[in-house]
């Protein structure tokens, strides 16, 4: 009888690869669900004795996935597969009884690793089998997305979004985990939001910065290999004392005190995040001097002035939590429209590679 | 020794990372080195401007203007400063900040000096381009609140 595996990813593209780096001739039917609830009645159902299992999803998350096996001591082997990398996460998880973790982005040689450490399958028995692995990919499917691109007048990351979205994922992971270890404690991940923003719906969200004289802002440029764009960093004036505190920040937390802890923030955030998005597209970004919104420059004024210069940015927007704290900031991610041919044909690349 | 090589190493990372374009240039204009902040901002990478007139790469630079600037640090040995009020910019790049940036086009400051060879002849200049945008977005400002 073949084994039944349950992928449970709300990212399509993660689905994908994570099926794609299966070791070939692993003779599995392989289940995929979109979020926990999914996840957890397949299981239910006789068709995960083996799990990957994301962390951050809709509807019911991974943590809660694993709390339901645990209480309803459900057959299932549960391997976490997630972009959260922080030490804590992976803690909690262990403390949930998954067996193990793998970092994303997957790959071939980390899924065969894990399966061979647990005895899950062994090298011999693999060669043996000449079965092409089970096929769930739907190459056909990547293929028309290509054809889409040429069209640069107006370009689309509707056929990428997936790929942007897991993109997205992975890099929040990678900042977070930082942050994590820099303040030593949990940050909670939410899931990233990907947009084509207008005009109106950005300069939306930079009023409310303006409105709302309790918020500082940090903005840096970013720009290599034909995509420029920008990172903003918004931060609530009453995470401040939190924030700092848990810094270690000793100074008085004055105007000046606050400005510091804001561009600590920023300086890790903005630059792991730039810095792991870099890095899975296999780019160079070179980063500007951050510069302090609202401080130096009225952002209603700077609304006004360049309203006329640009229609559309992609905008990648992440609010991060710090549990137990009343801490949260915003990342935003803004990159030109002219960068997204570029984009998306780097990202088109990188999950496109076994197709 | 190694102290030496490091040092070296230390030198050419610091000079690709650092946000100001570097660029060398021989006696006929040609490009000789190129770095991070010059590929970042023009999206030429160095192996695609090596060897390659700058003229040629960028047509919208007024030609005799700079030459002119060029050879005499050649023949003077001595450095040349453009500011942005002569020219907002040699090379033509985007804004370093293209969403909250107030200008469309980076503002620079370009400094000229002459390279010289073992033998004490000066056979390259190297341009140096500094971004100073905000500036002239500040001074712009004030412009305009005296005039309100």
């Amino acid at each position: 009888m073949r084994l039944p595996i349950l992928i449970c990813d709300d990212s399509n593209m993660a689905r994908k690869q994570m099926a794609r780096s299966l070791p070939l001739g692993w003779d599995v039917e392989i289940t995929l669900a979109t979020n926990g609830q999914e996840g957890l009645d397949a299981i239910k159902a006789g068709k995960g004795d083996i799990v990957f299992l994301d962390l951050n999803m809709p509807v019911m998350d991974g943590y809660e996935v694993l709390e339901a096996i645990q209480k309803q001591d459900l057959p299932a082997l549960v391997i976490v597969v997630s972009g959260d990398i922080q030490p804590q996460a992976y803690e909690r998880v262990k403390q949930l009884g998954a067996l193990d973790f793998i970092n994303k982005p997957t790959s071939k040689e980390k899924i065969t690793d894990i399966l061979h450490k647990y005895g899950i399958v062994n090298p011999e028995q693999l060669a043996a089998i000449k079965n092409p692995p089970a096929q769930y990919i739907g190459n056909d499917e990547l293929a028309t997305l290509k054809s889409t691109v040429d069209d640069s007048n107006n370009v689309d990351i509707t056929p990428y979004r997936d790929s942007y979205q897991e993109v997205a994922n992975v890099a929040m992971g990678r900042a977070a985990n930082l942050l994590a270890r820099m303040i030593g404690t949990f940050i909670h991940l939410p899931i990233p939001n990907v947009n084509m923003l207008e005009t109106s719906e950005l300069h939306m969200a930079l009023s409310s910065i303006e409105d709302n004289e309790s918020m500082s802002a940090v903005c840096q440029g970013f720009i290599g290999a034909g995509v420029s764009g920008e990172a903003l960093l918004l931060f609530r004036d009453s995470a401040f004392t939190n924030m700092a505190q848990l810094m270690g920040f000793k100074g008085e937390l004055d105007d000046h005190g606050q400005l510091e802890v804001l561009m600590d923030v920023a300086n890790i955030l903005i630059g792991a995040y730039l810095k792991a998005i870099s890095e899975q597209l296999d780019m160079n970004l070179a980063q500007g001097q951050p510069v302090v919104l609202g401080q130096h420059l009225s952002i209603s004024e700077l609304i006004t002035r360049n309203t006329s210069r640009w229609q559309r940015t992609l905008a990648i927007e992440i609010n991060y939590q710090i549990e137990s704290f009343d801490i949260k900031c915003d990342l935003l991610i803004l990159i030109t429209e002219d960068s997204l041919t570029t984009l998306n044909n780097k990202v088109g690349y990188l999950f496109d590679e076994e197709a | 020794m190694s102290d030496d090589i490091n040092e070296f190493h230390w030198m050419a990372e610091m000079i690709q990372t650092i946000d100001v374009g570097l660029v060398v240039l021989d006696k006929e204009y040609n490009i000789k080195s190129w770095n991070t902040f010059m590929e970042a901002h023009s999206s030429m990478r160095p192996d695609q401007v090596q060897g390659k007139n700058v003229f040629d790469l960028f047509p919208n630079i007024d030609k005799n203007w700079l030459t002119g600037k060029i050879d005499t640090v050649f023949t003077l040995n001595n450095r040349a400063f453009v500011t942005w009020e002569q020219r907002p910019f040699v090379f033509p790049f985007n804004n370093y900040r293209p969403i909250t940036g107030i200008m469309e086009h980076m503002y620079q400051n370009v400094t000229i000096i002459p390279l010289t060879s073992l033998t004490g002849q000066v056979t390259h200049v190297s341009l140096i381009v500094y971004d100073v945008t905000d500036t002239v977005a500040y001074r712009q400002q004030i412009l305009e609140a005296q005039q309100a």
